[in-house]
C-alpha cells in the first residue's frame, strides 16, 4: 500500500518537473514595450499596432514580408517576417509578432493580426459631414 | 420584445423546476408534477424563442442588433441559418437550446430508472437556468434592439432614399480614419423614424454579414456539434452530484455510462470537424495548431475519455459478488472526473468568451463587457463549488473500498487506470499551455508536442496491452505469448511506414510502433468478435480508431514538406514529383471569388487543383482558401499566396500615403503637395441624396524643375464609385485617390507608370501565381481514425444504454 503512493508520487513529481522545465524552455512572454524587446536578444511576442502610414513591403525574391509596428509609447520597430502576408493583414488593428530583435529589426517567425473591432467596435468620430 | 419575454419566462420556469425537483428530492410528494411541468415549460419557451429568433434571421429583421451585426441578405439559406450562432449571444443561445433538448431526453431516461429523476434533474435544470441567465435581457440578450445602445451603422447598409432626408442629417457621422460615413442609430433616431412612420426594416436594408472565413459548410455543422457536446457534458456532472446527494455511489455508474460515452463521441467529432475546417478551408496548413480555442475544448474531452476508463473499472468491480459491500474501485476518481469534465467545459467557455485570450489566438475575440466577464466567473465558481463542496461534504463516506490485493501488477484494472492517468496528464499539459495567456505568457507548440509525444506512446502501448490482460490478474508469460503476433505485425507496419515516409525521428518511430501495436491487437480481437455479438465491438473499433489516428499524426507531423513556388501562366514547374501548370483564373459565385486553376500532373494522371482567392469587403482583405489533391497515402496541399497580373503594379496597399491639407510627400524624387479638395456644394447635396457627383483632390506636383497642378477624381455615377487617376507621362507617374476623409485628409496611391512605351512592348506581361505547396502523408488516416473512434463510441453507447435498463 505504501509502495503505491511512493511510486505514484514519484511519477507525479517527475511529470510536473518535466512539464515545468519544458514550460520554461518554450515559454514566450508577451511584451508591449519595444525598448525591452530591443534590449534583450530573447524571443518575445511583441504586441503593438501596424504603422499604416509606413506601409508594408513584400519582397518576392527573399520571400519576406516587412512592415513597421508601434508600441503604446510610440516607439517604432521594423518587423521582417519570413513568409507571406497573412490573411486580414490590411484590416489589422493590432498585431502580435513572435520572434527576436536582431541587427536593427525584429525577425518574426509568426504574425498574428487582430481585427476584433469588426464586431462591436465603434468608429472614432471626427466630424459631422 | 416577445423574444425577451419568452426567454425571461423560460428562466423563471427553469428556476421553478430546480426548486420543485429539489423539494421532490427532499421528500415532498406533490411537487414532482410541477417540477416536470416547469422543466417542459422552460424547454418549450426556449425552443419557441429560438424559432422566433431564427425567423427574425431568415426574414432579415435588422431591428435586432444581433441580426444586423452577424447576418445579412444575400447569403445562402444554410449560411443564413448559421448566422444564428455567429456571435456570442447566439452561440450561448444555441448551447442553451441543445441543453434543454437533451434535458427532455434525460428526464424521460431518469423517470424510468428508480428515484434518479428528482436529483439528476434538479442539478441539470440548474445548469440550464444558468445558461438562460446568460441570454436573459440582463446580459447577452439575442433579442436586443439595435437602438437600445447607440450604434454606428455604415451608410451602405441604410436605404439610400432616406440618406438625404432632412431628419437624418443630425445622425450622420464620418470616421476620420477610414473615411466611411455612418448613421448613429439610437433611441432618438428610432423615435424620429417612428414619428415619420418609417419601419426600421425599410430604413436598414442590409446587415454587416457573416465573416467570409465562416462562410462555408463547416460553419453549419461544427458549432452545433460542439455545443451539443458541451450540453451533454452537463449530464455526467448531474449524475455525479445526484449520487453525492443521495450518498449512494453504485447505481449512477451504469446510468451515467451511456451519457459519458455520447458526450465523448459528439465532442470528439466536433473537435475533428473543427480540425478539418481549419485544414481544408481556412488554410491554416494543418488540422491542429494547438490554438487556445481548439485546445480549450480538447481538455474536457480528454478528461471525459479518461473517466470512461475508470468508470469501467468501478462498474466491473461492482459486478463481482464478493464486492457487494463496497462502492467499488475509483468511486472518488469517477466523481471527480465527471465533475471536472463539466467544469472544464465552463472554463473553456470562460477562456474563449471573456476576451482573455485576445492576443493569443487566431480566432477573433471580443471583450464581452464587464458584467458578462463577471457572470462567466460566477458560472465556473458556482459549479466548481457545488461539485467539490458536495464531494468534500461526503468525503468520509467515500473512503476507498477495501479491495483485495492484486496478485500481480499485470491486471486490466491497473492498465485502464494508467491509461486514464495518461489522458489526464495530457489534459493537464494542454490546460497549462492554454491558460498561460492569462498570465501574459505563452508556450510554443513544441511544448505540447514534446510533452504529449511520450504520453501518446504510452497510450498506444496500453491500448494494446490492456486487452491482453485479464481482470484482476494475469500471467506475464501468457501476455507475452498472446502479444507476439501483434508485435510482429506492428514491427512490419512500422517498417512499411518508415519506408513510405522516410521517418527518422526516434520518438515518432516509437509512437508509430506503439500505435501499430494497438491497431493490430484491437483489430485481431475485433475480427474475432465480428462473428459473435457485434454490440461488444464498440471499444475495439474506437481503439482501432485512436491507433489509426495516431499513425496519421506520425505521418503528417513527421514528414510534411512545404515549398513556395511561383507559377507563371502556362509554364510547367515541378514540385514533389508533380508537374504544376497554372492555367489561369476563373470567377465564380457571381464574380465575387476566383478559382486559380492549377493542373497537377503525375505520370499520366492529371487533375485540377483550384485554390481560391477573393477580396472581401467585410474585412477589407484578400482572403485565401487552399485546395488539395487527396490521395490514399498523402494529400498534396496548395495554399494560394498571391497573384501578380503582370500589369503595372496595382499594389494599392504598397504605395499609399495619407496627406493633410498642405502636406507633401516625395515619391522617387517627385514632390507631391495636397492643396485642397475640390468639393462643390452641388456635389455635397448630390452625395447626400445618392445621386451622381464628383470630388477632386487638388495636387501640385514638382518635378524636373517645374510644378504642375493635377486633380485626381472620385466620381460616382449611378451609385458606382470610381477613382479616376491622373497620369504624368514625362514624370513617369500615376496618382490615384484611394480615399478621402471628412477630416480633410486624402489617401493617394502613387506609382510609376508602366514603361508601356514602344521600346518595352516586347516584354510580355507575366501573370504569376505564388503558392505554397506541401505534401502531407497519411493525413487521411487522421480523419479515418477519428471516424472509426466515433463509430466505436456509437456502438458502445448502444450497448451501455441497453445495460443501464437492466436492474
Amino acid at each position: 500500500m505504501k509502495n503505491k503512493y511512493l511510486i505514484g508520487g514519484a511519477i507525479i513529481v517527475t511529470f510536473l518537473g518535466l512539464m515545468i522545465y519544458l514550460f520554461t524552455q518554450t515559454n514566450i512572454q508577451y511584451e508591449a514595450n519595444f525598448a525591452t524587446i530591443q534590449a534583450k536578444s530573447k524571443t518575445f511576442k511583441a504586441t503593438g499596432s501596424w504603422v499604416r502610414e509606413k506601409n508594408y513591403e513584400i519582397n518576392p525574391i527573399e520571400k519576406t514580408f516587412s512592415f513597421y509596428m508601434r508600441d503604446a509609447e510610440g516607439r517604432e520597430m521594423k518587423v521582417v517576417y519570413a513568409g507571406t502576408m497573412p490573411n486580414n493583414f490590411e484590416a489589422a488593428q493590432s498585431v502580435v509578432v513572435t520572434g527576436k530583435y536582431k541587427d536593427g529589426y525584429f525577425h518574426a517567425t509568426d504574425v498574428l493580426t487582430k481585427c476584433p473591432s469588426k464586431y462591436e467596435g465603434k468608429p472614432k468620430i471626427s466630424s459631422g459631414m | 420584445m416577445v423574444g425577451s419575454i419568452l426567454l425571461t419566462l423560460a428562466l423563471i420556469a427553469g428556476i421553478t423546476s430546480v426548486v420543485m425537483y429539489f423539494f421532490t428530492f427532499k421528500g415532498a410528494n406533490n411537487t414532482l408534477n410541477l417540477a416536470r411541468w416547469s422543466y417542459h415549460a422552460m424547454a418549450v419557451l426556449t425552443i419557441v424563442a429560438a424559432t422566433l429568433f431564427l425567423h427574425a434571421i431568415l426574414t432579415h429583421q435588422y431591428q435586432y442588433k444581433y441580426v444586423y451585426d452577424y447576418s445579412g441578405s444575400g447569403l445562402a439559406t444554410g449560411l443564413t441559418i448559421s448566422t444564428f450562432y455567429a456571435g456570442q449571444e447566439g452561440s450561448f443561445f444555441l448551447w442553451t437550446i441543445m441543453t434543454v433538448i437533451i434535458g427532455i431526453v434525460l428526464q424521460q431516461y431518469c423517470s424510468k430508472r428508480g428515484d434518479l429523476e428528482s436529483r439528476v434533474m434538479s442539478v441539470f435544470s440548474l445548469a440550464a437556468s444558468f445558461l438562460l441567465v446568460m441570454i436573459s435581457p440582463m446580459l447577452k440578450n439575442p433579442f436586443a434592439y439595435i437602438w437600445s445602445d447607440p450604434t454606428f451603422l455604415a451608410t451602405a447598409n441604410i436605404n439610400p432614399a432616406f440618406l438625404s432626408a432632412p431628419f437624418i442629417q443630425n445622425f450622420l457621422f464620418s470616421d476620420g480614419n477610414s473615411g466611411q460615413s455612418f448613421v448613429k442609430m439610437s433611441s432618438e433616431l428610432y423615435s424620429v423614424l417612428q414619428s415619420g412612420g418609417i419601419a426600421i426594416n425599410d430604413f436598414i436594408i442590409q446587415g454587416k454579414g457573416l465573416n467570409p472565413l465562416l462562410q462555408n459548410f463547416w460553419m453549419q455543422i461544427h458549432p452545433p456539434m460542439l455545443f451539443t457536446g458541451f450540453a451533454l457534458s452537463t449530464v455526467p456532472f448531474s449524475f455525479a452530484i445526484a449520487a453525492l446527494m443521495k450518498n449512494e455511489y453504485k447505481e449512477w455508474i451504469k446510468h451515467a455510462f451511456p451519457w459519458v460515452l455520447s458526450c465523448a463521441m459528439i465532442l470528439g467529432l466536433a473537435i475533428m470537424l473543427g480540425g478539418y475546417w481549419a485544414y481544408g478551408v481556412l488554410g491554416w496548413g494543418g488540422y491542429w495548431g494547438w490554438d487556445p480555442v481548439e485546445n480549450s475544448s480538447l481538455v474536457p474531452w480528454l478528461v471525459g475519455v479518461a473517466s470512461i476508463h475508470t468508470l469501467l473499472v468501478q462498474k466491473k468491480s461492482l459486478s463481482r459478488k464478493d464486492n457487494s459491500s463496497t462502492i467499488g474501485e475509483f468511486a472518488k476518481t469517477n466523481l471527480i472526473l465527471s465533475i471536472m469534465t463539466y467544469v472544464l467545459v465552463l472554463y473553456s467557455t470562460f477562456l474563449t468568451r471573456s476576451g482573455i485570450l485576445g492576443d493569443a489566438s487566431v480566432h477573433s475575440f471580443t471583450d464581452p463587457g464587464y458584467s458578462v466577464y463577471l457572470f462567466l466567473i460566477i458560472l465556473i465558481l458556482s459549479f466548481t463549488f457545488l461539485g467539490f463542496g458536495m464531494l468534500a461534504y461526503r468525503w468520509k463516506y467515500l473512503d476507498s473500498a477495501p479491495v483485495d490485493p492484486y496478485k500481480s501488477l499485470l491486471n486490466r484494472e491497473l492498465a485502464l487506470f494508467t491509461g486514464a492517468v495518461a489522458l489526464i496528464a495530457s489534459a493537464i499539459i494542454v490546460l497549462v499551455g492554454t491558460s498561460a495567456p492569462i498570465f501574459k505568457q505563452s508556450v510554443e507548440t513544441k511544448f505540447y508536442n514534446q510533452m504529449n509525444l511520450p504520453i501518446g506512446i504510452i497510450i498506444g502501448l496500453l491500448n494494446g496491452l490492456s486487452l491482453l490482460m485479464k481482470w484482476k490478474s494475469s500471467d506475464g508469460k501468457d501476455i507475452a505469448k498472446k502479444s507476439l503476433p501483434s508485435v510482429i505485425a506492428a514491427v512490419v507496419l512500422t517498417a512499411i511506414l518508415l519506408a513510405i515516409t522516410g521517418l527518422r525521428d526516434v520518438m515518432l518511430i516509437l509512437l508509430a510502433f506503439s500505435s501499430a501495436f494497438a491497431l493490430s491487437t484491437n483489430a485481431e480481437i475485433a475480427y474475432k468478435i465480428i462473428r459473435g455479438n457485434k454490440i461488444m465491438l464498440g471499444a475495439y473499433v474506437a481503439h482501432v480508431g485512436i491507433a489509426v489516428f495516431l499513425l496519421g499524426v506520425v505521418g503528417s507531423a513527421g514528414f510534411s514538406h512545404q515549398q513556395q513556388i511561383e507559377l507563371p501562366l502556362n509554364q510547367p514547374k515541378e514540385a514533389f514529383g508533380y508537374i504544376l501548370t497554372f492555367k489561369g483564373y476563373q470567377p465564380f459565385d457571381n464574380g465575387k471569388k476566383y478559382h486559380f486553376n492549377i493542373e497537377v500532373k503525375k505520370g499520366n494522371n492529371s487533375s485540377i487543383v483550384a485554390p481560391v482567392m477573393f477580396f472581401s469587403q467585410y474585412n477589407n482583405s484578400l482572403m485565401r482558401e487552399p485546395d488539395m489533391l487527396s490521395e490514399l497515402t498523402r494529400d498534396f496541399y496548395v495554399s494560394p499566396m498571391g497573384y501578380d497580373d503582370g500589369n503595372q503594379k496595382q499594389n494599392t496597399g504598397g504605395n499609399e500615403v495619407s496627406l493633410n491639407k498642405g502636406e507633401s510627400t516625395t515619391f522617387e524624387g517627385t514632390k507631391i503637395t495636397f492643396a485642397s479638395f475640390n468639393f462643390p456644394k452641388e456635389a455635397m447635396s448630390s452625395m447626400m441624396s445618392g445621386g451622381d457627383f464628383q470630388i477632386g483632390a487638388k495636387l501640385s506636383v514638382a518635378y524636373n524643375g517645374k510644378t504642375k497642378e493635377v486633380e485626381p477624381l472620385l466620381r460616382a455615377v449611378k451609385g458606382e464609385r470610381e477613382f479616376v487617376p491622373v497620369e504624368l507621362q514625362d514624370a513617369n507617374l500615376r496618382i490615384q485617390m484611394a480615399n478621402l476623409e471628412a477630416s480633410g485628409k486624402v489617401s493617394l496611391v502613387i506609382s510609376k507608370l508602366n514603361g508601356a512605351s514602344e521600346s518595352q512592348t516586347t516584354v510580355q506581361p507575366k501573370e504569376v501565381l505564388s503558392i505554397e505547396a506541401s505534401v502531407k502523408p497519411l493525413i487521411s488516416l487522421v480523419w479515418t481514425g477519428v471516424l472509426l473512434m466515433v463509430m466505436g463510441f456509437l456502438v458502445s453507447v448502444l450497448r451501455r444504454s441497453k445495460e443501464s435498463r437492466q436492474q
